[in-house]
């Protein structure tokens, strides 16, 4: 048949000849890294300067920019494990991260609290069962084909409910369990202001470990080509479902590695630690899209996501000392929700201007 | 040729005069004149390229002719736009029919244009209606409440016919309908095109399958390189003249100086089937042979091949690699038994198209690239990438280039590189050439008789039959899923076109025999 | 050779009889089914089950939920979701609880600004739906955040004490029932049946469905895609506000986290009611039946005195059941 072939996308034209603005503006708008590490500047300027104009109840300084920190690490990990699902493609999304949390913890706060096991193999546990329950998800979602948004829903409730029973609605704080809250004190390095000692010991080990395997490893490669296109994968030897299977269970690993984070920072396994408000699921999807995953699959970095969990953390630290009493909080929701829809928006305006996506 | 439809009304419904056009270099259409008379099945086949698409895709609208005129009932089209050209009373009814499960048929029937009575779908009216329609086309009128996800594909095509049929088409395109049809669901389309054509439409009826052109056809209009090389009554020609007008000059192929492949067979296929799509296969391939399966869309080749690749997987026979017998029930059960596949759907079973050419050619030999198991070694990918760059020539500023920003023929040279990466002992390639450059295709072809000439044994299946035959060694003709006709080098494309066209007129089971026409 | 219209006859009709479309589908039935037998059940184990008390209570908390599904329906079926709902039922409560508390509002003025409110806030969704290329999902995440601030900017920072009883018509109490049945519940049946009406008869209902199955090939037939989309959004916000009077019910206090989590209470009951997620298929009839199925087992573990937790337990298992029968029966469906 005659080749009606449509002239190849527009991004594909070698941008020659731009004028510096221009290139930052393509930057910016394609390679999302940059768009967030602008941003991140910018806020965090900003944030000065309406400190030393006295705006601020308190200083934005170094040593609170470090200690805010804290609570990054939950976020940016679950963020790091909604960035493994979604990349895995067909609509893949994880709504039970937050549940598993809750009851891994639970798990966690019976075994060292009330069986009095000892704690490092509590601690493989916990994370181990995170791993289970994400099993659980990847088998309904790529071996019996379930959509990803429903199977998760469902465990959402599963799983948050056997953690409010597992100790009748009551959280565990016994004293092995209190004294894990030395896991989140603050560390002073040299050069560096006091920073929690879990970003070191937790949060990068897992960010190294998310980007070797999905960069530098085979079965990286194999999930971007799985969330690109399963059909292609398919003919090019990928072992689709379990690939796309090991994805909700490297999320689940990761939600128990955050079970064990929440048990240390509250000083107890609170049986809704995950799943309290709006839950911890949303932010986590939403710093994970503001990181540049894209919800269709195949596109998304761990560099992008961390930047995310940083800038909104960033942001959400100098909003408490913008605003009194909780009006901070509540404009930390505002800008998430900005950030969101505007980043999204900005995804479609590259796809239009550049054929690609940030 | 005198007309010899004299009994029914001469008025020209569609009359296409001198049109013209080209895409870039290419002249897809070189001064085409056609006529679709009220009350006329009028059949327009050609091999693939010969332009019948772009021909409809212009009436359709969906293309403007760079010269000449259409005319639709004595009025100009204007082009460019399906709306008009639907508005016009032009409709057309393609092989995967466009329609919404949920929906009943009568909704589908009238979606976007519902009678309504004050906001309301006049229910009554409508199903009244598409009773009519339906019994008028000979389907039970029940169907009219069906949803059609409950309708078998070939009834909703039907439906589709009826979705013309109600917004007063006065020319119908029928684009290949009988080419995912059982007989018995044919015999049903027939009915319903006759009654069309009784009723006094025009209807324009694209077909492979010569062999029904004399049943449901009046006239046939036979396109070859952009130009309509004739136009007859079809009870005037056989199915060997029409293959033969098809083809037109004969070019022998020109590859005597390939040797003629000996030795075991590499690959050695025998009884293979799978239930509902082809049986009984036997089939070897010997190194350094090509093998070519011809069959039409529809015949069950694709998915002779997808089941040699372990993708839907054959339910009885046997497959010997080497003389080893292997299982294939996934691809990477015949990857490991060395067979390699190229897809025929590029877009959705080949390419990566927002990665780079490395990633996508690399994509298949993950743990081949991989150190310790596991650490994918991105330097060998890249100069593994830059190396096929440089020896297929893929036109692309380097490596890193997204695939989806190439051309179609570039794009299909990575997807074959990923499949040479490390020279599969079997080869199978589903239509390579397929929405390719004419230079792509020379370097695809070269490509491929490279690996031949390595000793691997290559299987090629393709509806493009000049390809067919200037690859292969040898031609399986393949129709309804089971191997009809065997030919060797020299065959023509006019006997083969024939066999596979279903043309039975000889011993189906004769090698390269020079078949006479047979009668019709 | 010219065929003539007798030939047509001879061609045997390839249609065999099979069911035609139904005024109740497959799963309704067995909703209806499932959800009589643990009526009954509940009828025989407990005493205090099958008291007009505890029916009525039943269908005053299933309200809110199905008022809301009831929209949610027609979003899902375009292939879209909404998880703003429970944020936008914050928004409209605060403003519906200061205008009844504070500019003394009476119960038809609140309830029209409480639709109208809705419908704006659902009207942001759509349009950032339809003109914004952004999925569903995402601008609903992100509209999520921002309609819970604007809530609680209305609050200012407390929650609303003393809120009088103008809704009590609508409420929970005795006030709020007509032959003994809430009116909460009446409302949101003839809302049901309407839309259900709309969804089965209206060609704009029907072109729904077309949006949800392919809206590429929607388009091109002619369905306004864009305004589809939006429709559903704006009704959802509308089901919204009317779910935000229902749930301020008899008045007293409207707490800051009011209606977090109902947005996946409500999308439990869509999904239970044979909705699918991928769009292009489910009934408002379903949605109301998984409601209460959902109502039901809420119910029954408090009565069981079971821990009220486990109710969470067996809604994700309904949800298991209901999605994995549905994806069989594609299966099946596909498969010939």
């Amino acid at each position: 048949m005659t080749d009606t072939r449509v002239p190849s996308a527009p991004g594909a034209a070698p941008p020659g000849g731009e004028s510096l603005a221009q290139r930052v503006l393509r930057l910016a708008l394609t390679e999302r890294v940059v768009l967030l590490a602008v941003l991140l500047v910018v806020v965090v300027v900003w944030f000065r300067v309406l400190g030393d104009g006295g705006y601020l109840v308190a200083p934005y300084d170094v040593r609170y920019l470090g200690n805010a920190l804290e609570s990054m690490v939950p976020f940016a990990l679950l963020a790091i494990a909604e960035l493994f699902v979604i990349v895995s493609g067909r609509g893949g999304i994880d709504l039970s991260v937050g549940a598993i949390v809750s009851l891994a913890g639970m798990v966690f706060g019976l075994m060292v609290g009330e069986w009095g096991w000892p704690l490092l193999p509590s601690i493989v546990a916990c994370v181990a069962v995170g791993g289970l329950l994400g099993a659980v998800n990847g088998a309904l979602v790529a071996y019996l084909r379930f959509p990803a948004l429903i199977a998760t829903l469902a465990t959402y409730y599963a799983y948050s409910s056997l953690a409010l029973v597992s100790n009748a609605n009551a959280p565990i704080s016994t004293p092995p369990i209190v004294a894990l809250h030395s896991l989140t004190r603050n560390v002073h390095l040299p050069l560096l202001p006091p920073v929690p000692l879990h970003v070191f010991t937790i949060l990068v080990p897992c960010a190294v470990l998310a980007w070797v395997v999905l960069s530098r490893s085979t079965y990286g490669r194999s999930l971007y080509a799985v969330g690109t296109n399963d059909i292609a994968a398919g003919y090019a030897t990928q072992p689709v479902t379990r690939t796309r299977f090991t994805a909700y269970v490297v999320s689940g690993l990761l939600s128990g590695v955050v079970a064990l984070v929440t048990v240390a920072q509250f000083a107890s396994a609170r049986p809704d630690a995950g799943v309290v408000g709006n839950g911890m699921a949303l932010p986590a999807i939403t710093i994970a899209v503001l990181g540049g995953v894209a919800i269709q699959g195949g596109i998304g970095r761990v560099g992008g996501v961390v930047v995310a969990a940083l800038l909104v953390t960033w942001l959400n630290a100098g909003m408490l000392l913008a605003f009194e009493g909780s009006e901070g909080s509540q404009y930390q929701l505002l800008a998430l929700g900005l950030v969101l829809v505007l980043s999204a928006l900005l995804n479609t305006l590259a796809l239009r201007r550049y054929g690609r996506l940030a | 040729m005198a007309e010899t439809i004299t009994e029914q009304d001469h008025r020209a419904l569609l009359r296409l005069h001198d049109v013209q056009k080209r895409y870039g270099g290419v002249r897809a259409l070189r001064g085409v004149d056609f006529e679709v008379h009220a009350g006329e099945v009028h059949a327009l086949v050609g091999e693939n390229g010969a332009g019948k698409s772009t021909l409809i895709k212009i009436v359709s609208g969906a293309e403007v002719a760079d010269e000449g005129s259409v005319e639709v009932d004595g009025a100009p089209l204007g082009g460019g736009s399906t709306q008009a050209a639907m508005e016009a009373g032009i409709a057309t009814v393609y092989q995967e029919p466009h329609l919404f499960g949920e929906l009943t048929v009568a909704e589908n029937v009238f979606l976007g244009r519902e009678l309504l009575a004050g906001g309301r779908v006049d229910w009554a009216t409508q199903r009244g209606r598409v009773g009519e329609l339906l019994e008028q086309i000979g389907l039970d009128r029940a169907i009219g409440d069906v949803r059609v996800a409950d309708l078998p594909v070939a009834e909703q095509q039907l439906v589709s016919i009826a979705k013309a049929f109600a917004h007063s088409a006065k020319v119908l395109i029928l684009d290949e309908p009988s080419a995912i049809l059982t007989d018995r669901e044919i015999e049903v389309l027939f009915g319903v095109v006759r009654s069309l054509r009784a009723a006094g439409m025009g209807i324009i009826y694209i077909s492979h399958r010569l062999d029904e052109l004399a049943q449901i056809s009046d006239r046939v209009t036979v396109m070859r390189d952009g130009e309509v090389v004739a136009t007859r009554p079809t009870r005037s020609l056989s199915v060997r003249q029409v293959a033969e007008l098809m083809v037109g000059h004969e070019l022998r192929a020109d590859t005597a100086d390939r040797v003629v492949p000996t030795g075991d067979p590499v690959l050695d296929v025998a009884g293979l089937g799978r239930s509902g799509a082809f049986e009984a296969l036997d089939l070897q391939v010997r190194p350094a042979e090509v093998v070519a399966l011809y069959g039409l869309v529809g015949s069950g080749t694709d998915a002779i091949a997808r089941a040699l690749y372990g993708i839907e997987p054959a339910d009885s026979g046997a497959v010997r690699v080497d003389g080893r017998a292997v299982r294939l029930h996934t691809a990477r059960d015949a990857a490991a038994a060395g067979i390699a596949m190229l897809p025929g759907n590029r877009k959705q079973q080949g390419v990566f198209a927002d990665k780079s050419i490395a990633f996508n050619i690399s994509s298949a030999h993950l743990r081949y690239l991989a150190k310790f198991g596991f650490w994918f070694d991105r330097a060998r990918e890249r100069s593994l990438a830059q190396g096929f760059l440089t020896r297929i020539a893929i036109k692309a500023p380097g490596p890193d280039t997204a695939v989806g920003a190439l051309s179609g023929g570039n794009q299909q040279k990575v997807v074959l590189a990923r499949q040479l990466v490390r020279a599969p002992r079997v080869l199978v390639l589903e239509e390579p050439t397929q929405g390719v450059d004419v230079g792509a295709k020379e370097e695809i072809h070269r490509l491929v008789l490279e690996l031949a000439d390595g000793g691997s044994a290559v299987l090629v299946i393709s509806t493009d039959l000049p390809e067919v035959l200037q690859l292969a060694d040898r031609v399986l003709v393949v129709r309804r899923g089971a191997m009809v006709r065997e030919f060797g080098r020299g065959a023509s494309q006019a006997e083969v076109l024939a066999a596979a066209a279903g043309d039975n007129g000889d011993d189906p089971t004769s090698v390269a025999a020079d078949a006479e026409g047979a009668p019709t | 050779m010219t065929a003539t219209t007798g030939q047509v006859d001879q061609a045997p009709p390839v249609t065999r009889r099979r069911p035609r479309v139904r005024a109740i589908e497959g799963q309704e039935v067995a909703l209806i089914g499932v959800t009589g037998l643990l009526w009954l059940v509940l009828s025989l184990a407990t005493d205090t089950f099958l008291t007009s008390g505890n029916l009525q209570n039943i269908l005053f908390t299933v309200a809110p939920i199905a008022l809301i599904g009831i929209g949610m329906t027609a979003v899902i079926v375009t292939a879209g979701i909404d998880v703003s709902v429970g944020s936008q039922a914050a928004v409209v409560m605060v403003v519906i609880a200061l205008l009844v508390r504070d500019a003394g509002f009476a119960f038809l003025p609140a309830l029209a600004v409480a639709v109208v409110s809705g419908l704006v806030l659902g009207a942001l969704n759509g349009l950032l739906v339809a003109y914004g290329g952004i999925h569903p999902i995402i601008v609903t995440f992100g509209t999520l955040n921002i309609y819970r601030f604007v809530a609680l900017q209305i609050f200012g920072s407390e929650q609303v004490a003393g809120v009088p009883g103008a809704f009590a018509p609508i409420g929970g109490g005795a006030e709020g029932r007509v032959f003994g049945v809430p009116v909460a519940w009446w409302l949101t049946l003839v809302l049901a049946a309407g839309m259900w009406c709309y969804m089965r008869f209206w060609a704009t209902g029907r072109h729904l469905y077309a949006v949800g199955g392919d809206a590429f090939a929607a388009r091109l037939a002619g369905v306004r895609v864009r305004r589809r989309q939006i429709s559903a959004y704006v009704l959802t916000g509308a089901c919204v506000g009317l779910a935000a009077c229902v749930l301020i019910g008899s008045g007293g206090l409207v707490q800051q986290n009011v209606g977090a989590g109902l947005e996946l209470r409500v999308i439990a009951a869509v999904v239970i009611g044979g909705t699918s997620i991928i769009g292009g298929r489910g009934t408002v009839l379903g949605t109301l039946l998984g409601a209460l199925l959902v109502g039901t087992v809420t119910s029954a573990v408090t009565l069981l005195s079971w821990p009220t937790e486990l109710t969470q337990l067996f809604i994700g298992g309904f949800i298991l059941v209901a999605v994995g029968v549905d994806l069989l029966r594609e299966r099946r469906r596909s498969a010939r």
